[in-house]
């Protein structure tokens, strides 16, 4: 029931308007029904720099149902859960209309970054940090973007890890097979 | 109390010269006045549900001269009062009144809603896709898109639950999508799902209209009840269960709704609670907690160290043997063997008090239908006998007011638990208004109790072995006690409504106002809608429904015809009797004091 002919359609769209948004999607399967959406933070917020993924899956009834999104990358804001990734937004629930894309989705995701709504949040503790002590928050959410969405060079994340006290050739084989997220990667070690 | 007794002697007399002046003969133009408060209460059916709502369609159709499915909209949108939409209309104007509900009108648009029948490819902008022309459907908001979109816009929609308020599928357009187009597109791959649709517009008319309830009967019946000027009162579906229209539970007046889900809750989880308090355990002679017995010997120990006798309760010291405490002996009978186990006892002795009252009435309520058994037996053995009095309608009637009295008593129990207790209006009323108040409630209650307990006796005398004179008796003792109770019943309400509630700050709690007749029985949709037509039977329809529902219980009774009789015998007793007292009289004949 998924129009997959659209959501390929939307993918060779992006792909052609790469344009200064940074805004992109990719397949995480061949099946098109799970998607990685990658934003960059917004310039002149605390998000400023960071790279910021999106899971994506598609339901069944898309594009009249609304595309399930929430961050992969662990975001300080408002209206996203802290915890879990979870966004709160209008057009991800209610106000979804068929006539929106992922594309135009993400774009919402973005201006969310840049202008939060504590009124309605979905991180309690994060919206009251915003209401009541905003230099806090500021600063907590600079230190979330700067140690989880900062891409860093393959160099300094082996360098991180071998500091934790993993050796040089581990670290490496672990970085590698969970895709270069440092973070998967020091799971990896340390369940090993 | 004579002038009352006056009074309605008075009303009996113009009553039978009504009659005389029609013709005792023709039943049929028996005229009864029914005021404009019957009769209002309807049943809608799965079969009329459409024909209740034509007239509020109709209605919004003819004055901003809309289609049926924009009135529709319009109607869902402003909950289907039809009063509220014209105020908006004045206020605002159309134009804010049709954007508000997701109407747009296009007026100069023709009617074909397919773009133009051309076969040229356009592109939808949802599925991406080039599309001819024909395959594209616009609606009235201008956006088109194709087909395939729609339905499958509409198929989530409609499973989604939201078939009363379909909106367009581009970003940000707040118009409602026209039902016929839903309907048409929706039906060619889903029949099913068509008629899914075309339930749920239809039962908006339920749904979201505060003056259409659905019956809570379970399981079931399927009907609704419309109330046509006010949401607080009682009645009776079709399908026989009565109930608040306002709260939807069992009909409960005189206790407000909010005291009526207090202490519905207050039963539903205390009564097993408390009965198991009472059987297991004693109240602690120093803390009052109650205690069970888990083992051992008669001394039990409280967990406030106290011990006391598990026989007798009585405080006792620590030293025992199995067989006897050092000290007590309890053996002999002690004349006050509750002695005090007040306060913590006390809320649970005062819910109880009220509880065991409330539960007798309701429970000898349940015994009605035996007991109707019972004097509809004694009236068709009085009937055949060979005496003067041939009509025994007041043995019925008495036993019908004796139930519904008995359901106001009932309930009055539960309504004095909150009046005058401190959950709920502790704040309101100081303990020396609060006494005052307790009082004139108790006398007005105790004064009914009496009286009801007293009718009862009566209704039980075995009058179908009597002779003449003492039939004659109990009748008059059943008219007048009848009387008597319904004009206490009348009292209580006032006085809960003008004198207890009435003074409170808190305006939550309001009461169902008193019906002489009992609950009303909602009628049918269809038979009050011919009835509007035949004015001249309007009233003895719905007076018909009334007496039904006085003789809930199916009895053989005529009513049309007990009318006619019913004036020629009274005709007889009228010179020989002083003071008599006609129960078959309508309620609003006795009112009109």
């Amino acid at each position: 029931m998924i129009d997959f002919s659209r959501i390929q359609k939307e993918l060779q769209d992006c792909e052609r308007n790469q344009d200064s948004s940074g805004i992109r999607v990719c397949p995480k399967s061949d099946n098109l029904t799970r998607l990685t959406g990658t934003i960059p933070g917004p310039i002149g917020t605390p998000y400023e720099g960071g790279t910021f993924q999106i899971d994506i899956t598609m339901p069944d009834g898309y594009p009249f149902e609304p595309p399930k999104m929430q961050f992969s990358t662990k975001v300080w804001h408002p209206n996203i859960s802290s915890q879990s990734g979870a966004i709160c937004l209008d057009i991800l629930k209610d106000q979804w209309s068929p006539a929106l894309t992922l594309k135009t989705a993400l774009v919402s995701i973005q201006a969310l970054l840049s202008a939060p709504e504590p009124k309605d949040p979905q991180d309690a503790v994060v919206a009251e940090q915003y209401m009541k002590n905003y230099q806090v928050f500021v600063s907590t959410a600079r230190y979330w973007t700067e140690t989880f969405a900062k891409k860093s060079s393959l160099e300094e994340k082996v360098k991180r890890l071998v500091e934790m006290g993993f050796g040089d050739a581990q670290v490496r084989s672990a970085i590698e097979s969970s895709g270069g997220d440092e973070n998967l990667a020091l799971e990896k070690l340390c369940s090993a | 109390m004579d002038d009352n007794l006056s009074g309605e002697e008075e009303d009996y007399y113009y009553s039978s010269d009504q009659e005389s002046l029609n013709g005792i003969d023709n039943d049929e133009s028996v005229s009864i006045p029914v005021s404009s408060r019957s009769n209002t209460v309807k049943v809608i059916t799965k079969e009329s549900l459409l024909a209740a709502q034509r007239e509020d369609l109709r209605r919004v159709m003819e004055l901003l001269s809309v289609k049926e499915h924009h009135a529709r909209t319009l109607l869902i949108h402003y909950r289907w009062d039809v009063e509220k939409l014209f105020a908006v209309l004045v206020e605002k104007g159309k134009d804010s009144l049709f954007s508000g509900a997701g109407v747009t009108l296009l007026e100069n648009q023709s009617c074909d809603s397919s773009v133009s029948g051309s076969s040229s490819m356009m592109s939808c902008d949802i599925c991406v896709e080039d599309v001819p022309g024909y395959q594209l459907t616009r609606m009235d908001c201008g956006h088109s898109f194709c087909n395939n979109c729609w339905t499958g816009h509409f198929t989530v929609k409609i499973n989604e639950g939201q078939s009363k308020r379909i909106i367009c599928m581009a970003h940000k357009c707040n118009a409602i999508c026209d039902e016929d187009v839903v309907r048409a597109l929706v039906s060619k791959s889903q029949p099913d799902l068509a008629e899914k649709f075309d339930r749920f517009l239809l039962e908006s008319y339920i749904e979201d209209n505060k003056m259409v309830k659905w019956c809570p009967s379970t399981p079931h019946c399927g009907n609704a009840i419309r109330v046509e000027d006010d949401e607080l009162c009682e009645v009776e579906c079709s399908c026989g269960l009565q109930f608040c229209f306002s709260c939807s539970s069992q009909a409960h007046s005189p206790c407000s709704c909010v005291m009526w889900e207090l202490w519905r809750k207050k039963c539903f989880d205390e009564s097993e609670t408390v009965n198991w308090i009472t059987v297991h355990t004693k109240p602690c002679p120093k803390c009052h907690k109650p205690v069970e017995k888990n083992g051992g010997c008669n001394l039990v120990t409280c967990l406030c160290r106290q011990s006391f006798c598990w026989l007798c309760g009585e405080a006792t010291g620590r030293d025992h043997t199995w067989a006897r405490i050092s000290g007590h002996s309890c053996g002999r009978f002690q004349e006050d063997k509750e002695k005090q186990m007040e306060r913590a006892k006390r809320d649970l002795k005062r819910y109880m008090h009220y509880h065991n009252r409330y539960k007798a009435h309701i429970d000898s309520s349940k015994l009605e239908a035996k007991l109707s058994n019972n004097i509809s037996k004694k009236v068709s053995i009085s009937e055949k006998r060979e005496l003067q009095l041939k009509d025994f309608s007041w043995a019925t009637n008495g036993l019908h007011r004796l139930f519904r009295s008995r359901r106001v008593l009932s309930y009055s129990y539960p309504f004095a638990f909150y009046m005058f207790g401190d959950e709920l209006f502790k704040d309101e009323m100081s303990s020396e208004e609060r006494e005052i108040k307790q009082n004139l409630f108790e006398d007005q209650q105790q004064q009914l109790e009496a009286n009801v307990e007293k009718l009862s006796k009566f209704l039980e005398e075995p009058f179908d072995q009597f002779a003449d004179d003492k039939v004659m008796q109990i009748r008059i003792q059943v008219i007048n006690l009848s009387v008597a109770v319904d004009t206490l019943c009348e009292n209580m309400y006032e006085c809960i409504e003008n004198d207890l509630l009435g003074s409170l700050q808190l305006g939550i709690h309001n009461i169902t106002p008193y019906r002489s007749n009992g609950i009303e029985r909602a009628s049918d949709f269809y038979s009050s809608q011919n009835s509007k037509e035949a004015v001249g039977q309007s009233s003895d329809c719905g007076w018909t429904s009334r007496l039904d529902q006085a003789l809930e219980s199916g009895k053989s009774e005529d009513t049309s015809c007990s009318s006619g009789k019913r004036a020629r015998i009274d005709e007889s007793y009228r010179n020989s009797q002083t003071t008599l007292l006609d129960l078959n009289l309508p309620a609003e004949a006795i009112e009109r004091k």
